[in-house]
């Protein structure tokens, strides 16, 4: 027998905390825009159906999370899927994404004489090149975000930490562009192109 | 004229403020005799004026095309196509914003601006390549529409329009064709147009960099870096040369010398019958400079590169095209360069005598001679393992590092086995967001799957931590916890080592050393650098195998301290049972007699400064079971309250001294002595033994009653760290680690980083030591520890002071940045 389908709100935190692999309900707060008494009673309810742990302020996915929210994004978002408009946006992200991680990887190595060097980060000019470049990828998502907010609003939330954290990098906090710890602007992408695979049921290739 | 403009030869290159830094740039390039493309810089003023009024000021236009027939004169070009006073070539121009400071945001380059239907029948013609022509036409357009007008991803679908032109079409329909192809292009997406006068173009391009002065993140960089939002940009307008002309033509970027090695001599590529963005763009391959160019115009290169060169004190990256024989320059800036080039290029113009030896050094830094020391794998038994069976299979190598450990293949597990303390090596098929925290544990990761640019690397470099990416053949069975490639399987578990540049697996462990670090061209340096500062630099040492690395690397003497030695060499239990008064406080001289020989043996005549037991500090906590031992002996909770325990150390040492041949001066020096009372009990303990005694200084009090310590002791100490922690009222070990300081210094709660900056307060409290180091009779030193900066080695060399003593790894890096701390002061 299969389980039933997760509700919408649970799939929504339960996406949070499996893409984050442990997430805290500020957190979680953030990136849903639910309110904060909203999470935790979500949460006591994931909990109970054995589908996150919580430990402490945290709360990570079991290992019954991802089949759940597979299901759930099957039936959710169907119509999604059979969007056409929204399918070749889809495939343009991929060109996109490429970019982006081509202008991560300039932001983190120079070319120096034929050979990858660390960006010392002591040239001032080449790093607001990258940056504008950044800023000019995050908004080539924008019809993409569009579109799929048009389906379920919670993809409203991505250009949101996008520009939070495109703000903080503008003020000189530099690491907002790829730090692994913070929501830098390559994680949310990361995160956005996880999510993005689940909602239309494909399979990360790299 | 109403003075809103200068050209390249009548602006004065030092008129940052009005020219900002492209047009200055551009203005002393010309001055000194380069060939730049012809030019003008159009003022601050103006866009002051413009944001001002909204408008641009009275005059302007006129001034702008008046400035335009003078360019058409100089270049001998005409723009907007045939028809102007110049010849048959059209005049093409570049537009570039340029503020006095670059900041993001601002207005991009804007290319081959000018390109009518009547300039582009006329380039055709020269060229004879309607398909360059159309090329060109696309690109502008595209450049336009997005920079001034906007427009997200323009162009798009015109790519294979322009692949279809054949290159001995008429360019008259070919401009035609792609122009309105362009348009319409525009029009659906933004409803927007490109003007097709060439003089609309060009001021509407202007506006555009003076807009961009305020764009949003322009303004919030201003904001967060007090830079004034009423300086304005200036706006460079120059003339285009082209590469493509004729086979005498062509372009390229060249390296006043090899940037990867430092090998003196011209490198670059060359293009020829080429734009420059061919040359980026990667679709044909380009020449090394010094076997395309031709005789004479390489000839003129190599003596411009090498007059620059001198004149900048510096290693340039060169932009360049040649039309027609003529050899222009587009850019000249400081090269990008690998540490171990930067090493070899400072040491050469250090010996080749060009440049002052404070030029010299000056682009050289000691994190880049941290980098050249780094240790890696052993080279022989790296090439036994491929010569043998443990090469298991090479991926794409994404972040450099070389690193053994404990295979583990899920990110949970991974955490895990490092909570742990093992080193861990992670292999994933492919990695997902929710394999961060497995990533950021582990000290390597290799996926079977992406490329360079895949989002694994980009983690990985974002933490440092060594990665191979796209390594195929590896096939993860996450049921069976195994990795294999081919026939040959791996348990979960396994040794394995990864090279991060190589993008090799190894099977099992490598042995890491200090490269031949003492190459030709790091000990050449460094002698100049240690010559010139005229410091004493000892080397923190703990096993007699490490004295011969602290000589190697320069260091002119050693320090140790006796718990740390006795710990390293297994004695920890027989010490705490010492002072805890179980076995006798003989058996710890007898401790320090036993285990110093060999180590003062190896030191042969160097100074050798040894740290008695200190019970104070954090670091005693555990290792020397601090607060059983003081609670039963509180007296040695102060520096001198048990002297039998300095008497013992003293007895040892002396002892040690002897059995190693005499020939090391050796003083063994007390921490946290504040007052010259302590120095002067010290000073009657250390008599008659042929040990002299000194003192460490942890503390305000100490630091400002350093000269009555120092009349007393022989040698004196000074902990900065420890300092600066005191001063700051934190604990010292905050000092030592990004976090909690990276946060709290990003939040602008502190004014000074005391990490890497002395801050005021402790300059002036090391003045009073200053007075102490200059006297004869006693040896005043700072002790460093952790990587030491280049700003906190030149702030204490102004200070005076002339003796340190550091990390054993930080030696060299101190060496050089005390010789050009001494250089600077000197210049």
């Amino acid at each position: 027998m299969t389980a039933p389908v997760l509700d919408k709100t649970d799939y929504d935190v339960l996406n949070v905390v499996a893409l984050k692999k442990m997430a805290s309900a500020p957190t979680i707060v953030t990136d849903t825009g639910l309110a904060a008494d909203d999470v935790t009673t979500v949460l006591t309810g994931l909990s109970e159906q054995g589908l996150v742990v919580v430990a402490g302020d945290a709360a990570l996915p079991t290992n019954e999370a991802e089949p759940a929210l597979a299901a759930a994004a099957a039936v959710y978002y169907a119509d999604l899927r059979g969007d056409a408009d929204l399918i070749e946006l889809v495939d343009r992200f991929e060109t996109v994404n490429a970019q982006f991680l081509t202008t991560m990887s300039s932001w983190q190595q120079i070319d120096v004489g034929g050979r990858k060097v660390a960006n010392d980060h002591s040239d001032s000019e080449y790093d607001d090149k990258v940056i504008t470049r950044l800023d000019k990828l995050i908004a080539r998502l924008g019809p993409l975000l569009d579109a799929l907010a048009g389906h379920d609003a919670r993809f409203a939330g991505y250009p949101r930490r996008f520009a939070a954290a495109m703000e903080l990098i503008d003020a000189g906090q530099h690491d907002l562009v790829s730090s692994p710890t913070k929501d830098s602007v390559h994680n949310v992408w990361f995160e956005f192109h996880e999510d993005l695979l689940r909602t239309l049921g494909r399979e990360r290739t790299e | 004229m109403t003075g809103f403009t200068l050209t390249f030869t009548e602006a004065d290159p030092s008129d940052v403020d009005r020219l900002g830094g492209k047009g200055a740039g551009l203005a002393r390039m010309t001055q000194q005799g380069l060939r730049v493309p012809p030019g003008y810089v159009i003022g601050t003023d103006a866009c002051r004026s413009y944001l001002a009024e909204k408008a641009v000021p009275a005059g302007f236009v006129d001034e702008v095309f008046s400035r335009l027939t003078e360019l058409e004169r100089a270049s001998g070009k005409a723009f907007g196509g045939v028809g102007g006073v110049g010849g048959p070539l059209p005049l093409l121009l570049s537009v570039r914003s340029g503020a006095p400071i670059s900041m993001p945001g601002m207005m991009d380059t804007i290319l081959n601006l000018g390109l009518d239907r009547a300039a582009a029948v006329a380039l055709a013609e020269a060229t004879g390549d309607a398909r360059f022509v159309a090329d060109l036409v696309a690109r502008f357009h595209a450049m336009y529409s997005e920079t001034v007008l906007g427009a997200l991803d323009p162009g798009e679908g015109i790519d294979a329009l322009v692949e279809a032109v054949d290159p001995a079409e008429a360019a008259g329909p070919v401009y035609d064709r792609i122009w309105a192809a362009c348009e319409q292009a525009l029009a659906d997406d933004t409803g927007d147009s490109v003007p097709d006068d060439p003089r609309a173009q060009l001021l509407g391009a202007i506006e555009a960099v003076f807009s961009s002065w305020n764009t949003r993140r322009a303004r919030t960089y201003r904001d967060h870096h007090k830079i004034p939002h009423d300086l304005g940009t200036a706006v460079v307008v120059q003339s285009m040369v082209f590469g493509n002309l004729s086979a005498d033509s062509g372009s390229g970027v060249v390296f006043t010398r090899n940037p990867v090695t430092g090998e003196p001599g011209l490198f670059g590529e060359y293009l020829a019958h080429s734009q420059g963005e061919d040359v980026v763009a990667g679709t044909r391959t380009p020449d090394p400079v010094t076997e395309a160019l031709a005789p004479a115009v390489l000839e003129e290169l190599r003596a411009t590169c090498a007059e620059l060169e001198r004149s900048q004190g510096d290693v340039l990256d060169i932009e360049f095209t040649v039309e027609r024989s003529d050899l222009y320059f587009l850019q000249v800036r400081s090269a990008k360069r690998t540490a171990e080039a930067a090493v070899r290029i400072a040491a050469d113009f250090a010996s080749e005598g060009h440049v002052d030896l404070a030029t010299a050094l000056r682009h050289v830094s000691p994190a880049q001679i941290r980098q050249v020391q780094r240790p890696g794998f052993d080279d022989g038994e790296v090439e036994q393992a491929r010569a043998g069976d443990r090469l298991l299979t090479t991926g794409i190598g994404a972040c450099p590092g070389q690193v053994s450990g404990t295979l583990v293949l899920d990110s949970d597990r991974a955490r895990a086995a490092a909570d742990d303390g093992r080193q861990v090596i992670l292999a994933r098929p492919v990695t997902s967001p929710a394999d961060l925290h497995g990533m950021i544990a582990s000290q390597g990761i290799v996926t079977a799957t992406g490329g360079s640019t895949s989002h694994a690397a980009v983690v990985a470099r974002a933490l440092g931590t060594t990665c191979v990416v796209g390594a195929s053949e590896i096939r993860v069975d996450e049921a069976e916890r195994t990795l294999s490639v081919g026939d040959r399987t791996l348990r979960e578990g396994d040794e394995v080592s990864l090279d991060g540049s190589s993008g090799e697996l190894f099977t099992g462990r490598f042995t890491t050393s200090t490269p031949a670090a003492a190459t030709g061209a790091l000990a050449a340096l460094l002698g100049v650098a240690a010559g010139a500062s005229g410091c004493e630099v000892l080397s923190r040492v703990t096993l007699p195998g490490d004295v011969e690395a602290a000589r190697e690397a320069g260091a002119t003497g050693l320090v140790t301290a006796v718990d740390d030695v006795l710990a390293a060499t297994g004695h920890i239990d027989g010490l705490v049972s010492g002072l805890l008064g179980d076995a006798g406080i003989g058996a710890i001289a007898d401790l320090v007699a036993a285990e110093f020989t060999p180590l003062l043996t190896a030191a042969g005549d160097l100074e050798v400064g040894v740290r008695a037991i200190d019970l104070v500090a954090d670091e005693a906590r555990e290792l020397l079971q601090q607060t059983a031992v003081t609670t039963r002996h509180p007296e040695l909770s102060v520096p001198l309250g048990r002297p039998a325990l300095i008497e013992a150390q003293l007895d040892g040492l002396a002892r040690a001294l002897r059995d190693s041949g005499g020939r090391a001066s050796v003083h063994l020096a007390l921490r946290h002595v504040s007052d010259p009372g302590e120095a002067r009990a010290l000073r009657d303990l250390g008599e008659g033994t042929g040990i002299e005694v000194g003192a460490y200084l942890t503390s305000p009090r100490g630091v400002i009653g350093a000269s009555g310590i120092a009349e007393a002791v022989d040698v004196v100490w000074l902990e900065v760290r420890a300092v600066q922690a005191a001063m700051f009222g934190l604990p010292a070990r905050q000092l030592l680690t990004a976090e909690p300081l990276d946060d709290y210094l990003q939040r602008g709660l502190l004014s000074c980083d005391p990490r890497s900056t002395i801050d005021p307060s402790v300059e002036t409290l090391l003045g009073h030591a200053a007075d102490a180091a200059i006297r004869p009779g006693c040896r005043v030193g700072m002790r460093l520890s952790g990587a030491v900066s280049q700003e906190a080695a030149a702030q204490l060399h102004v200070l005076g002071f002339r003796r340190f003593a550091v990390d054993a790894a930080e030696i060299r890096p101190v060496v050089l940045a005390l010789g050009k701390a001494a250089l600077d002061a000197g210049a």
